[in-house]
């Protein structure tokens, strides 16, 4: 079986995170998330597409 | 967090986008029962990743209170993003399909909504959880059948490390048993499906 480094890597921060938040207090963890959650919302202001262009991209039905 | 019979005290700050859902399902809560379901699931309980879309299933809802919903959907300044006649939202809701919500001006993340009508879909409702957070509650999809769906169902990356993520941080809590459910019930969907 191929095996695909970048794949186990993500994991294993998926995994070592999930340690963190187990041990840790929601304040703690929490912190950390809110400050990466809150910058990638101001990103999404940012959306390059509109609902037309989403939609068909994401092959949907639409009246757009 | 902690993990109480059918309910999970969090106590976290809450994120924009936890203040954005919590803005939604409070008007969506006036009409019908729903549930979160998916990848938002993974991110209320603490995942660090983003989302484009936030899903959620609704118990079937006539037409005229569908009507009601939407109005006062767009008065709190979201909009649909397939079509602004509440009359076509409806009828694709009813074909099985999703309509999407987003705040005026936005794309993403929005509110992915479908009518639980599956089979699998019965008990969504019933084995809901409910997250207590600062800022009221959020229903949840049961974490087994969270944990089983993006394990045996969707299976992306992205879905087998929010599973292994959930399991990590519900280890203790968990019923095996009902996962091994979700599981065989999965195999008969994806036969149906196929």
């Amino acid at each position: 079986m191929m095996l695909n480094p970048r794949k186990d890597e993500r994991m294993n921060f998926v995994l070592y995170w999930a340690d963190f938040v187990r041990n840790n207090s929601d304040l703690v963890w929490g912190k950390q998330q809110k400050r990466l959650i809150d910058s990638l919302m101001q990103n999404a202001k940012y959306f390059p597409l509109n609902a037309k262009e989403y939609l068909d991209l994401k092959k949907e039905k639409h009246k757009r | 967090m902690e993990f109480i019979g059918k309910k999970i005290r969090l106590n976290k700050p809450l994120t924009e986008l936890d203040l954005l859902v919590l803005k939604f399902i409070r008007i969506l809560e006036k009409y019908v029962n729903y549930v979160v379901i998916s990848g938002y699931v993974s991110i209320l309980l603490g995942r660090t990743r983003s989302t484009e879309d936030v899903d959620i299933y609704i118990r079937y809802l006539s037409e005229d209170k569908f009507l009601e919903l939407v109005k006062e959907i767009y008065v709190n300044d979201f909009y649909c993003l397939n079509t602004d006649n509440p009359n076509d939202m409806y009828d694709y809701l009813k074909e099985g399909l999703a309509v999407r919500f987003a705040e005026k001006g936005q794309i993403i993340p929005n509110f992915e909504v479908k009518f639980a009508k599956k089979i699998i879909d019965t008990d969504l409702f019933e084995e809901a959880l409910e997250v207590e957070t600062e800022a009221g509650i959020i229903k949840i999809s049961s974490l087994e059948r969270q944990i089983a769906f993006k394990k045996y169902y969707l299976s992306s990356v992205k879905d087998l490390e929010d599973a292994s993520y959930v399991e990590e941080i519900a280890r203790g809590y968990l019923n095996q048993e009902k996962i091994k459910k979700y599981k065989e019930l999965i195999k008969i969907l994806m036969k149906d499906d196929a």
